[in-house]
């Protein structure tokens, strides 16, 4: 039998990869599907607990709270921050809202399984659709990290509205970022058992639970540090959530850290879509 | 015209995947260092398979357990990459298998839109056919429950009915016919037809042969992932009953 290399007559070769346009497209055509299951997923989470969806609104408050108790009642730790428990809050659930969606969306191919060997559709969908799930479980955190804010005496004014961008650029960059874990976890299982660890290590690493500013003062007069802190797209990201909704404290080389956190957003995002796209035609396999 | 026109032209397919193998390394192994690793097997599932299909073609493919027949399916829907080969059609086929996973945590309505919206459907199109496709699954008062309570016969309902709910060209029915009771096999029968008379092709997996023999003008039948044979149903089924009546 001869073997055609191109598609006969009316018919149309399955499993090709579409071109780019035509592959965003179609996801932007079924975009409804990340938000319908996001929803979906949302709603089934908390379906058998007693609290139910108030739980969206209590786990940022009894995370904050847990914080309030060990750091500022307990060890009453202000590290040379001026409003401690504040600092800590922003920046403990941007960090949250950022490791929780980047470690569902690294399971998203291994766990849907079932559903990409049922229908057939652009698989980027599903570590979208974990995006989506996990920013709108944000927003209650987002709430009481602003009441939180108030609520300890900071008062923001009009600086506020620059949680719009930041809000922007780490849903940028957590898409691009679950992106890639989900290929690299699709390609190496043993990437969802790293992943806890990695995020561990760039918990501390990115002034988190201490003030870079003041803890490395000596070490911030060096330049490579300083830049290694500036290139850090967590620490970046973190620190602009700082500046919005803080007004007590200062953040250092701020203009800076905003450029690093754009340029770090774009990057991985359009870097995370076309790793993702790369890989489509495999996904599913055994 | 007196040909009718091709619908789906496999060329020689082989399908390959690679799976972890959980046994216990044996002393050869131990001693060449090959013991000590994690065992993967590549599976050659389907070898070499090319067929084409026509218009008003309904399909019946047999063989025994682990020959490739869902493997070969999977790959005919686009679901599983093949590993060389061509697979064309004149569209997207939808594959209907009894272990289908939408989404066990969310009810049978949400799974209906979340189907419909991954097929491609807008949410209007979807509320529209909701209705019927309820109706079609005879599942009443159980669609507002979790999928996950579902016997697989309700699954397999709920799932034939969202997925051709679009009317698909190609349709790949695995089994999905045998776990369901006799009201669903007349239902599905029915929209088999209706697919058929609108120029379209069926696939139906069966190890129900009257299944086959009642439904297929053709037949293919495969034995460790090679297509033993490919003709009318009569003839296909006959020597596969004889063959599978002497033991092997």
């Amino acid at each position: 039998m001869p073997h055609p290399a191109s598609a006969p007559d009316g018919l149309i070769r399955l499993g090709e990869q579409p071109g780019l346009t035509t592959y965003l497209k179609n996801v932007w055509r079924r975009r409804t599907f990340a938000f319908e299951n996001a929803r979906g997923e949302l709603h089934a989470q908390h379906m058998d607990t007693a609290l139910g969806n108030a739980w969206h609104l209590l786990n940022p408050i009894l995370l904050i709270g847990v914080y309030y108790l060990v750091f500022d009642v307990i060890l009453n730790a202000t590290r040379g921050v001026e409003n401690f428990i504040v600092y800590l809050a922003v920046g403990v659930l941007a960090y949250h809202w950022a490791q929780k969606t980047v470690t569902a969306g690294a399971a998203t191919i291994v766990s849907n399984e079932g559903l990409i060997r049922s229908l057939a559709f652009p698989r980027i969908l599903l570590p979208l659709s974990t995006c989506v799930q996990h920013t709108y479980a944000f927003l209650p955190s987002l709430l009481v990290m602003i009441a939180v804010t108030f609520a300890f005496g900071e008062r923001p004014g009009f600086g506020l509205l620059m949680v719009i961008p930041a809000f922007v650029l780490q849903v940028a960059f957590i898409t691009g970022v679950s992106l890639l874990a989900a290929r690299a976890a699709d390609a190496f299982r043993d990437t969802l058992n790293l992943l806890p660890f990695l995020f561990r290590l760039v918990f501390y690493g990115s002034g988190i639970l201490y003030a870079v500013d003041d803890r490395f003062h000596d070490a911030f007069a060096h330049p490579i540090v300083t830049f290694i802190f500036i290139a850090n797209p967590f620490y970046a990201l973190v620190s602009v959530w700082r500046s919005a909704v803080m007004s007590s404290q200062p953040i250092a080389l701020l203009g800076w850290l905003w450029m690093s956190a754009t340029i770090w957003s774009i990057a991985v995002l359009v870097i995370g879509l076309l790793v993702f796209r790369a890989g489509e035609a495999g996904y599913g396999r055994a | 015209m007196a040909v009718p026109n091709i619908t789906v032209q496999l060329n020689q397919v082989n399908v390959t995947y690679r799976v972890y193998e959980d046994r216990r390394p044996r002393l050869r192994d131990r001693l060449t260092g090959g013991g000590s690793r994690p065992a993967f097997r590549s599976i050659h599932a389907v070898k070499d398979v090319s067929l084409t299909a026509y218009e008003k073609d309904v399909v019946g493919v047999i063989g025994r357990n682990g020959s490739g027949k869902s493997t070969l399916m999977k790959a005919l829907a686009g679901l599983l990459p093949v590993s060389s080969g061509d697979v064309f059609a004149t569209a997207q086929p939808t594959l209907l298998g009894v272990s289908a996973v939408l989404r066990p945590n969310l009810s049978g309505r949400r799974n209906i839109i979340l189907g419909g919206l991954a097929l491609g459907l807008t949410r209007a199109q979807i509320d529209a056919k909701t209705p019927e496709i309820i109706a079609f699954t005879g599942l009443n008062d159980f669609i507002d429950l979790p999928m996950r309570t579902y016997s697989s016969g309700m699954r397999a309902r709920l799932h034939f009915a969202v997925a051709t709910a679009v009317e698909p060209d190609i349709l790949i029915v695995d089994e999905a016919l045998s776990v369901g009771d006799e009201e669903f096999k007349r239902k599905s029968q029915e929209r088999i037809e209706g697919m058929r008379s609108k120029a379209g092709t069926v696939f139906i997996v069966s190890h129900s042969l009257s299944t086959i023999t009642q439904l297929c003008n053709r037949a293919i039948w495969l034995d460790k992932g090679v297509v033993v044979a490919d003709g009318d149903t009569e003839t296909v089924v006959n020597d596969y009953r004889t063959l599978a009546n002497q033991g092997r």
